[in-house]
């Protein structure tokens, strides 16, 4: 059901016809179609791995697209820069503002254009008048003078967008703008893009919170895996109908038998860290799968990354096994049962111009240590070939570059790595970010086999299906504090009702988990 | 609001720590030598310190654009021998050349700019790590002073030369003496005035705090930080080769050694001065404040009497001093926008104890 | 497929190096002679004047593999051969030290433990202050000079007793000792990074010190490690050399630094860290001292050999930018990140 437009007299801005882009190993974007008007607030949805980034990439001349049309104004597009994409209007405001801090607000309007008098000299006086002048024309009022440290992040985002519109852009691709932005600066945020609409602006709305795609967007586009699911009028759709076509159906469910024991192996008692989460309970069983998740800002990754001593954990206690978990450090972490899967792998996952046999055994060398410091090769060796097979490692060799692995092999790699340090508690973030299909399917299979020797796995993902497909329970995260249970099998434990519940709906009736 | 009175505080504090340092530091050079706080004294803090300063002004510029240069002392001795070589005699060091001064200038400012020339086509052409193509050629250059004038030094050069350096613009009679007031003084303060005039009131100032901001921010906005890069590096060979007229002129005379470890203390002045060394932040007035402060504690140590060897070592020291001054800076106005954010957020406020970052 | 390609483009400037030598060598031994250039004493020659330099290429090249530098040596360099002069010869009117006549079997041992500790402060400052190592090691050469100063008071002594020559001038039948001594300290140094648990630590970290950490290793510490290292080799170096020329001067070591620099990077170890090998960085010292030697028999002006050598140390760093160019190629797609 292509429904498309409401208003037939509003020229398109921008007309993309049959995308194709395939990249090794993954075929990103199949036949899609995608269509802007001006003036229009357009969201674009999808999970991760549906394409919106590659779309995107394409459209700002990032990449090209192997087969398709592009349309800009009427205009057919070939193969574009991103200069070339920036002249023909479009611009891109990233999730995190791309400003120069250290000069003043009107500075970073007018930079590169600043006024100056017949000699050539900056009258200041003159420059700060022409921002001021500037902004209140899109109807933003800042204080010029003050430095760009001292205006609030959601300000930043306004002048971003305000400074592309100087730049004639008549296509603003908003990634994601609302994550860190308190309610009360995102309706501002909102009222600005209002006003811009009307002024015949259109917009590219990305985001994961449905909620704010209702509120501000006149259609959407759904993908999912490369392929395009629906173009809609907002107004004729319901929250429920929407989640249902982002989440498509389930991975096939595991019939996983429930390998839990009774006793609480991770227990988290009122984990509070300001301006992340708040008054965190816990209990996990061991061999116990646990799903969290949550939108971006939720405070789950930051969770995560306290609990492994990346970051500072906060006020509260935590226990393995029922001994206090004191972590300074990962080492620590590791030491006291507790192991965790980075979500970026490149930074933080793997040392990539390390072999593959390396960055297994790091945390683990000690094992393998002999007089003078010297690490047993052998032994390092067989631990190494050891996993290699079990976990299904495809690499020429123990001295492959691990750089050079395929996505998902490269996650296998870390995956042994933590097994490795025989965990009592094993976090895993967005496993399966990055990997083809077949790849994910390795992957659950080795979580639920870690599930059943016995480790509990907390799993925070925003992939909602694969973590109904796996997981015992899910947690949902809202603004800081647990606020859903949703448990294997329970008749409510649904894609829709999980979406609705990260999205903040519901809240009222937050059950709290001992 | 109590937060952002506070803030503001340490902001302006920050901003100008050079000024409260320099006086503190007269008030403890006043109370150690009774001799400091001398009009004689005071006349001649400037003089020592002036070829410094322009150094101060080059490294300056390219500091805020985020590059260092550090052959800039290297380039002074290249300039001022040089200039020796064309001015002197055959028996003071020279080539027996003898040209007139207003033919060597322009050649020294040339041969100084052309080395900023090859420092900035490395740094933005080939796109080698700015520190080490500037040590490198801080060593290059030094070994070509010695090649054009081995192990010589060229002195007694004409008066027209020595008289920026040295030179006096008017006596004042005071206490039964003349003190006399230096032109290298006035020539310091005025060029930091042009300094400050290109940083505040120019495009080209503006872009250079642009591109050490944030290069790719700069870039979108239109900014072509290749050239910047380029043209800072040109004008601190040109300030160099200007230092170098400024103490040869003084000294009358260029030696091999001419300008030898000079860059700490150029590093160390510019820092204290509010150059940070991320880039992008720091005003030239400071940076003066830095060369007037080195003045200061130049003077005054050697009143005291203090060994020269002494002297460099207290550099050394100071230069760590002030680079953890500005790792703080930095950090401290990192956290700041950290806990603006957190202020923002209701998330664990119900708890006592307020945990900041 | 393009990982390929840069892969191998990457291996040729790697070895690059071995046949610059080897082009070197034959072009020196044309324009000289073979019997001169190749002759046995100067061969030792060749070998002699790396021995010292190399040394410090060992403690440097740790650094760089850490992706730090350490410009602080020649200042560690200067300090210990100070202070063991100035604790080991007795007074006089010229060249005298301070007159305390202290076995060099406690003197050696108190120079080694001062460079080490000198590390250990530059460790410090920057991995628990972080501040930027450049400048600081750049500073603390400064004030390590400094301190030379004072304890030498600008005067230089000589004559430290043979049994403290040994390293820098003691021979083997007709071979000098050192140049035994330090091909086998690159060896088994070389060898111990590659199979230690602490050579391990320093390739992670290096390379990817945030991964390094997340994977429990301590950075910090590593680094501070490397740059005791550097301290010892840098001390150990002044021994060698005080050995040698048996006269110290606050001056001495001036001028290694970019020279250490220079072989590490000629030899391979990457300005970017983890990447490159102690054999490398060997063949870099060899690289130099070749050069030198010939340009030396050619009579050309010392002070030319200078110009020579900042212009291959020029030429080491643009090829070594080039490759961390080739490097970002192997990184992911750079699209915009829709999920941080």
């Amino acid at each position: 059901m292509k429904t498309n437009n409401l208003n037939n007299k509003k020229p398109f801005i921008l007309q993309m016809k049959s995308i194709y882009k395939t990249f090794p190993g993954v075929q990103a974007l199949r036949g899609v179609d995608f269509n802007l008007y001006s003036g229009e607030i357009h969201g674009l949805v999808g999970k991760n791995g549906a394409g919106k980034t590659t779309l995107v990439a394409i459209l700002m001349g990032l990449q090209a697209p192997d087969a398709g049309d592009i349309k800009i104004e009427g205009h057919q597009v070939k193969v574009m820069t991103p200069g070339e994409a920036i002249k023909a209007g479009v611009a891109y405001v990233p999730q995190r503002v791309d400003l120069m801090d250290s000069l003043t607000v009107g500075e970073n309007i007018l930079a590169g254009q600043l006024l100056k008098d017949k000699l050539g000299f900056i009258n200041w006086p003159d420059n700060y008048h022409e921002a001021e002048r500037r902004l209140k024309k899109l109807g933003l009022h800042l204080n010029v003078r003050s430095r760009l440290e001292g205006i609030s992040m959601a300000e930043q985002t306004m002048l971003v967008i305000a400074k592309a519109i100087f730049s004639n852009a008549k296509l603003i691709i908003l990634d994601e703008p609302t994550a860190s932005l308190p309610r009360k600066d995102i309706e501002r945020l909102f009222g600005f893009i209002h006003s811009l609409k009307e002024k015949g602006v259109a917009f590219i709305y990305i985001s994961h919170h449905i909620e704010e795609v209702f509120e501000i967007c006149d259609r959407v586009t759904i993908l999912r895996d490369g392929n395009l699911v629906d173009v809609c009028n907002v107004s004729e759709l319901t929250m429920g109908k929407l989640t249902a076509k982002i989440a498509g159906e389930n991975i096939k469910e595991n019939e996983r038998k429930s390998t839990q024991e009774d006793k609480p192996v991770l227990n988290v008692n009122g984990l509070t860290r300001r301006g992340f989460y708040e008054d965190i309970n816990l209990s996990i069983k061991k061999g116990e799968i646990v799903g969290i998740s949550g939108l971006q800002g939720c405070g789950v990754e930051t969770l995560g990354k306290g609990l492994f001593a990346m970051e500072n954990r906060g006020i509260g206690e935590v226990e393995i096994n029922g001994k206090p978990f004191l972590p300074r450090n990962p080492r620590d972490a590791f030491t006291q049962g507790l192991a965790y899967l980075p979500q970026d792998r490149y930074h933080f996952g793997l040392v990539g111009s390390r072999t593959v046999k390396e960055n297994i055994t790091y945390p683990v060398l000690k094992r393998f240590l002999m007089p003078f410091g010297l690490i047993k090769n052998s032994d390092e060796s067989d631990l190494v070939a050891e996993y290699i097979e079990s976990l299904g490692i495809v690499t020429p060799s123990h001295n492959q570059t691990a750089l050079l692995l395929s996505g998902g092999n490269q996650q296998k790699v870390i995956f042994a790595k933590l097994a490795a340090t025989r965990p009592s508690v094993l976090i895993l973030h967005e496993p399966t970010q990055g990997i083809d299909v077949r790849a994910k399917q390795d992957i659950y299979r080795i979580i639920d086999e870690l599930g059943t020797q016995g480790v509990s796995i907390i799993i925070i993902s925003i992939e909602i299906h694969e973590l109904i497909g796996v997981c015992d329970r899910i947690l949902v995260m809202y603004e800081g504090r647990i606020t859903h249970e949703f448990l294997k099998g329970d008749n409510k434990t649904t894609s829709e009702n999980i979406l609705l519940a990260i999205e903040g709906e519901n809240n009222r009736n937050a059950i709290k988990q001992k | 609001m109590k937060n952002n009175l506070l803030h503001k505080l340490l902001l302006a504090l920050f901003d100008n720590l050079i000024w409260i340092i320099i006086a503190v530091a007269i008030i403890i050079f006043s109370l150690l030598s009774d001799k400091f706080f001398t009009i004689f004294n005071l006349v001649n803090i400037i003089p020592r310190v002036a070829a410094i300063g322009l150094l101060i002004i080059g490294q300056s510029f390219t500091m805020i654009t985020g590059n260092f240069d550090l052959s800039s002392e290297s380039n002074v001795g290249f300039t001022a021998m040089i200039a020796g070589l064309l001015l002197a005699t055959s028996e003071n060091g020279g080539l027996g050349l003898m040209w007139p001064t207003a033919v060597v200038i322009p050649i020294m400012l040339l041969a100084g700019s052309l080395v900023g020339v090859i420092n900035g086509l490395l740094v933005t052409k080939l796109k080698v790590n700015n520190l080490i193509v500037t040590i490198a050629m801080l060593m290059i250059l030094r070994g070509v002073i010695y090649i054009i004038n081995p192990g010589v030094s060229a002195t007694k050069f004409p008066g027209s030369y020595n008289w920026l350096g040295s030179g006096t613009l008017f006596k004042i009679p005071y206490e039964g003496k003349l003190v006399s007031f230096p032109v290298s003084a006035l020539f310091v303060l005025i060029t930091f005035l042009v300094a400050f005039v290109i940083t505040r009131y120019r495009e080209f100032g503006r872009n250079m705090y642009a591109v050490g901001a944030n290069r790719n921010a700069a870039e979108a906005a239109g900014i072509q930080s290749n050239k910047i890069i380029l043209t800072v590096y040109i004008i601190s060979g040109f300030c160099a080769a200007l230092a170098g007229l400024l103490t040869s002129g003084r000294m009358d005379t260029a030696t091999p050694r001419t300008g030898a470890d000079w860059i700490f203390q150029v590093q160390a002045a510019s820092i204290i001065g509010g150059i940070s060394l991320i880039g992008g932040r720091g005003n030239m007035i400071g940076a003066m404040g830095g060369m007037l402060l080195w003045g200061i504690i130049d003077t005054g140590l050697n009143l005291m009497m203090v060994d020269p060897l002494l002297i460099d070592l207290l550099r050394g020291l100071l230069l760590l001093f002030a680079i953890l001054l500005d790792t703080y800076k930095v950090r401290y106005l990192h956290s700041l926008a950290v806990n603006e954010a957190l202020s923002d957020t209701k998330i664990g406020l119900k708890h006592k104890k307020l945990i900041y970052e | 497929m393009l990982l390929n390609k840069n892969d191998f483009r990457r291996i040729i400037l790697d070895q690059f190096l071995w046949i610059i030598i080897a082009v070197i060598f034959i072009t020196f031994s044309l324009w000289i002679g073979f019997d001169r250039f190749l002759s046995g004493t100067n061969i030792i020659n060749i070998l002699l004047h790396s021995t010292v330099l190399g040394i410090l290429v060992i403690g440097q090249s740790i650094c760089l593999l850490s992706k730090n530098f350490d410009l602080s040596a020649e200042g560690t360099v200067s300090l210990v051969t100070v202070i063991a002069a100035f604790l080991m010869v007795p007074t006089s009117s010229f060249g005298g030290g301070g007159g305390y006549e202290i076995s060099p079997f406690i003197v050696i041992p108190l120079m080694l433990v001062i460079g080490t500790i000198a590390g250990f402060i530059n460790g410090r400052l920057i991995t628990k202050l972080r501040m930027n190592n450049f400048i600081v090691t750049l500073s603390m050469q400064l004030v390590l000079r400094g301190l030379s100063y004072i304890i030498s008071g600008g005067l230089q002594i000589d004559n430290p007793p043979a049994a403290f020559n040994w390293l820098g001038t003691g021979t083997v039948g007709p071979i000098p000792f050192a140049i035994i001594f330090t091909p086998m300290l690159f060896i088994l140094i070389n060898w111990y990074l590659k199979n230690s648990y602490f050579g391990r630590q320093l390739y992670a970290v290096g390379s990817n010190s945030e991964a390094a950490n997340a994977s429990g290793f301590n950075s910090g510490r590593v680094v501070t490690i490397a740059y005791m290292i550097s301290g010892f080799m840098a001390a150990l170096a002044g021994w060698m050399l005080l050995g040698r020329v048996q006269s110290s001067y606050s001056k001495l070591g001036a001028g290694f630094t970019l020279e250490t620099v220079a072989a590490s990077v000629i030899g391979g170890i990457s300005l970017q860290g983890g990447l490159g090998s102690l054999g490398g960085a060997f063949a870099g010292v060899m690289l130099l001292s070749v050069v030198d030697n010939g340009l030396n028999l050619m009579d050309v002006n010392p002070f030319w050999v200078n110009g020579i050598r900042g212009l291959i140390i020029l030429l080491a760093l643009v090829i070594d930018s080039q490759k961390m160019r080739y490097k970002l190629k192997v990184t992911p797609q750079s699209q915009p990140q829709t999920q941080e």
